[in-house]
């Protein structure tokens, strides 16, 4: 039917145009949102590493100024500890992120745990796991 | 709360530990010595009391615990401690003098909250049980980490089908009994000592040997083997059972139960201990807010 073609190319068309459109649009305020959470979350991430590395140097110059200081043990840790947080890929992002932060926050509640301090990183988000208390 | 008994055999509350957890205080576990009081609280933390000059006081406090603790055990030297919590880990502490400790290790793998941790009563060895089901058993491998040399499932192992929520070792070491929301208790052999290297091929393993099922009719939150070979268990269904163990030649152990006590409790049973002095006698505890004593005579339990 010949007739009807034309009728079909011009659905077509707008079809094609609206979608360019929203194309379009859709990938300026998802670069503009994209950008907006990155940098957040990067501040987020920053700053908790940055929390964890300036303790970290604080206890390294103990330890230069006192070897005995902390237990073979417990240096061993903020050895390892320091391993975990030059490992943080900082630049290129990878896929275990969040299984990396889990070690970081795990090595140095072991360190803290093992010394008696009271630290913690404050603004770390609140867990997500609001369950009911169980028994 | 700590009980004494007076001369004339009646109990009273001589302590009231309190101002320390901002939570429940959910278990707790008296160290070989006797000299020690570790408690497990909801607030995340397990805070080890002295006794000293008649009174009690907090000398330390493990903090390491993202939630709430469940279950503190003492290893049979007294130096270590383990914990374990609704983060789905272990921790293993070692208690150093001066009231001072360390963390030795964090066992992860259960995949759900972690209902109680036990330490073998002779090896290097700690066991672990989980709202996911299994048991974990733990190893010292020498390097001073702890990886998981076991886990007995459902499917693999003639585990348990639901939460396990706890763990008790006979006397000698060689068995292990575990119960569970499944309404089932598990016996076990746990005579090998996993932390040694196995020689030649083939793991050695720890198996099962025998479920008791048809006693509770309800998830089976506590249970304790006593000195004389004596199986307490406590469920949900408010009850008080007792089993012993039978060797025959032919089959191999069997257990039978010697007694079921209905309505021990007016409610849930939550926990059962036999007295370390006297093998007869039973403690038991209820959310019906009573600690009971019982004594066992001849199939009696009173």
């Amino acid at each position: 039917m010949d007739f009807l073609e034309p009728m079909i190319a011009l659905d077509e068309t707008h079809y094609q145009d609206g979608y360019k459109d929203g194309y379009d649009d859709g990938m300026v305020s998802g670069k503009e949102e994209g950008r907006q959470v990155g940098l957040k979350l990067g501040f987020q991430v920053g700053e908790e590493l940055g929390f964890y590395q300036g303790c970290l140097d604080v206890w390294m110059s103990i330890i230069r100024l006192d070897q005995g200081a902390f237990s073979a043990r417990v240096r061993k840790y903020m050895e390892q500890l320091a391993a975990l947080l030059s490992n943080y890929p900082l630049s290129d992002p990878e896929n275990n992120l969040q299984d990396m932060m889990k070690e970081i926050r795990l090595k140095f509640r072991v360190i803290t745990g093992s010394l008696g301090a009271k630290l913690g990183y404050e603004g770390r988000p609140t867990s997500s796991e609001q369950d009911l208390e169980d028994i | 709360r700590i009980w004494k008994r007076a001369p004339d055999g009646a109990w009273h509350c001589s302590d009231v530990l309190e101002g320390v957890h901002e939570s429940t205080v959910r278990s707790c576990a008296w160290s070989p010595d006797g000299k020690l009081l570790a408690d497990a609280s909801f607030d995340g933390t397990t805070a080890i009391w002295e006794y000293s000059g008649g009174d009690f006081e907090l000398v330390d406090t493990l903090e390491g615990h993202v939630n709430e603790v469940k279950s503190v055990s003492w290893s049979q030297s007294g130096s270590m401690v383990a914990t374990c919590s609704r983060d789905r880990a272990a921790w293993i502490w070692e208690i150093l003098p001066g009231n001072d400790h360390e963390c030795v290790d964090v066992l992860e793998g259960h995949t759900e909250d972690v209902k109680m941790v036990q330490w073998h009563p002779f090896f290097d060895v700690l066991v672990s049980v989980s709202y996911d089901n299994t048991i974990r058993v733990w190893a010292d491998d020498g390097d001073g980490k702890w990886p998981c040399v076991q886990t007995l499932t459902e499917a693999g192992n003639s585990g348990h089908s639901s939460t396990v929520w706890s763990i008790s070792f006979n006397q000698k070491g060689d068995r292990m009994v575990t119960c569970s929301d499944d309404c089932t208790l598990k016996i076990w052999d746990a005579s090998i000592d996993l932390s040694q290297p196995t020689t030649g091929e083939g793991h050695e393993s720890w198996r099962h040997i025998s479920t008791l099922s048809g006693y509770h009719g309800r998830t089976i939150f506590s249970v304790h083997w006593s000195s004389e070979g004596v199986i307490a268990s406590g469920a949900g269904d408010d009850a008080i059972c007792l089993f012993a163990e039978e060797n025959s030649m032919v089959e191999g152990p069997s257990y039978r139960l010697i007694l079921k006590k209905e309505k021990a409790h007016d409610t849930d049973v939550n926990c059962v201990r036999w007295c370390p002095q006297n093998p007869r006698v039973l403690a038991s505890v209820s959310d019906d807010g009573t600690v009971k004593l019982w004594e066992l005579q001849g199939d009696i339990l009173d």
